[in-house]
């Protein structure tokens, strides 16, 4: 088990936002959460990134007690994410923001005497990831001057660069036109390969093509857990979500 | 906070056009033209850990006066009350000025904007009023009878302003090589990140506040450099160098020149120096000059003179 979460309890003043909530997540595994508008998926998310604490329930990551971990320690840790809204660095290129995130897979983000752009196992990688992540041709692009979707590809690409253990990816869909939908489908498909992944979504389609297993949130509660096959004939889900 | 763009060619390019010009003018210049240059560089310096802060880190501070005071002080007693020769004591004064910010920087650096602006806006004000008023530091005189550095013994008459004015631009050169490494390094790359999207950086797992609290050290180590070769310059220190307006106008200066490529905070410095010198010495209304200068390039030239050479450049190719 790589991540575990136990009776989580979120409360904004008297609105009950998780009401305990348990999620398990297995390594290399994609699961889905998924749930109405206002279910709770993103205060999860943020829960889960250190983002937000929880007012009860624990979070075990490895075996490792992360409830009172903040999201830098989270994130040294494993547990990367991708934000709903693009959050890059506007001014820096791909390269860079690549190499970047890569200075804390190798450790030396407090080094002052080397160049960046020096460093050759750093831009190596950052070369590579740019290339996994289809913006090979954009590397001396800033990411403020990408297309909508290719810094939606961008954002995960820093996500991956950290060397994660865990992705933790919040809409990672959201606004993209079909084909780009389509595109970073098939990106997840190939990252799912070689990392734990927990996807937000609120598009079905893209929970069925890419999760193993799906929970279902409703007002703050889980109320459903499966795989697709499970949800799509679960009468509650079909009740409660899809409105069937 | 907007920075201009990362180009570390242009950068040393100015860099040299810049210094030629201060050798040239050093050498055939007269007296005061000498202790002109001498006093532009130790802007400079004051002016560079400015930039540094605010364009790595996103740190506008307006409490920077009390580190060249720290240094200016730090000097001062230093060298007249323990006999501490002027160059050690303007290394001292690096460390205590680092140590300084780094325990200010330490309570500080998890703000942002304007409440950054408003703690260390009161923080140098703190200062200014308590020197002004501490007999230990010569209340509103000041301190006199700060020596230069004494090269004699391998024949260098520091007391000669054409031999100062080198000395300072020595140190300006080491301190801009030292923030260029810093700057292209990870740890700088990090500080630029910070200032466009903080958020990020700790969801990627950065040291945020570290990263940041370093900055501002080093920042206010290298202000209390300037302070310590501004009094050695002039021989005297008085509360008036703390005032939050010296921070201000360095603002200004970083600005003028172009926030974030140091470089363009030497030229800032020189530009607003010389105007400031040159226009009082002509009108009376001199500061509304500078005041209007400045409105227009913060509405229309938001890169300062860096965007300008950097469009030159761009057409010239």
């Amino acid at each position: 088990m790589l991540l575990s979460l136990n009776n989580i309890n979120k409360s904004f003043g008297a609105i009950k936002v998780l009401n305990n909530v348990n999620i398990i997540s297995e390594r290399k595994e994609c699961i889905g959460i998924i749930g109405p508008n206002g279910a709770g998926k993103s205060t999860l998310f943020k829960v889960i990134s250190g983002n937000l604490k929880q007012d009860t329930g624990d979070i075990f990551f490895n075996n490792t007690n992360i409830t009172n971990f903040n999201t830098e320690k989270r994130a040294r840790l494993g547990i990367s994410q991708s934000f709903q809204k693009n959050s890059l660095f506007p001014e820096m290129t791909v390269k860079e923001s690549l190499a970047l995130a890569l200075t804390h897979k190798y450790n030396v983000s407090f080094n002052i005497f080397n160049s960046l752009v020096n460093n050759k196992n750093i831009n190596t990688d950052a070369i590579n990831i740019a290339k996994d992540i289809g913006l090979s041709d954009y590397l001396e692009t800033k990411s403020d001057n990408l297309a909508y979707g290719l810094q939606r590809q961008l954002e995960l690409g820093i996500a991956i660069a950290c060397n994660p253990t865990l992705l933790l990816l919040d809409e990672p869909t959201a606004g993209m036109s079909p084909l780009e939908t389509k595109e970073i489908i098939k990106l997840i498909k190939k990252l799912s390969i070689n990392y734990s992944i927990i996807l937000v979504e609120h598009d079905m389609e893209v929970i069925y093509e890419l999760a193993k297993r799906i929970y279902v949130l409703d007002r703050g509660s889980l109320i459903f857990e499966g795989d697709q096959k499970s949800v799509k004939n679960s009468e509650l889900v079909q009740q409660k979500y899809l409105g069937i | 906070m907007r920075a201009v763009n990362y180009n570390p060619k242009l950068r040393l390019q100015l860099l040299l056009i810049l210094l030629s010009i201060s050798i040239i003018a050093n050498i055939f210049g007269s007296y005061f033209t000498r202790f002109f240059i001498a006093e532009i560089t130790i802007l400079s310096i004051f002016a560079i850990s400015l930039d540094f802060i605010a364009s790595r880190g996103g740190m506008v501070s307006l409490g920077h006066a009390m580190f060249l005071g720290i240094g200016a002080y730090s000097t001062a007693i230093l060298s007249i009350n323990y006999g501490i020769s002027p160059l050690s004591s303007t290394l001292s004064t690096f460390i205590i000025g680092a140590i300084i910010g780094l325990i200010i920087g330490y309570f500080i650096v998890f703000l942002d904007g304007i409440f950054f602006i408003m703690v260390t806006l009161a923080l140098g004000e703190m200062f200014n009023a308590w020197v002004f008023t501490s007999d230990f530091l010569g209340g509103s005189d000041g301190i006199s009878g700060i020596i230069r550095p004494d090269f004699s013994q391998i024949g260098i008459d520091m007391n000669n302003p054409l031999t100062f004015s080198f000395y300072v631009i020595l140190w300006l050169l080491g301190i801009y090589f030292l923030l260029t490494k810093i700057t292209d390094a990870p740890l700088g790359r990090n500080l630029d990140a910070i200032r466009q999207n903080s958020h990020r950086i700790s969801a990627i797992g950065g040291y945020t506040k570290a990263y940041k609290a370093i900055a501002f050290s080093l920042s206010a180590g290298i202000a209390s450099i300037a302070g310590s070769l501004y009094v050695q310059l002039n021989g005297f220190i008085s509360p008036e160098l703390t005032h939050w307006t010296v921070s201000g106008e360095g603002l200004i200066m970083i600005i003028v020149g172009g926030i974030g490529s140091i470089s363009g905070a030497i030229l800032g410095a020189t530009v607003v120096h010389i105007i400031q010198h040159e226009l009082s010495n002509i009108i009376n209304w001199w500061m509304l000059v500078i005041g209007f200068g400045f409105i227009f390039i913060v509405l229309f030239m938001q890169d300062g003179l860096w965007g300008l050479l950097e469009r030159i450049q761009k057409k010239l190719k």
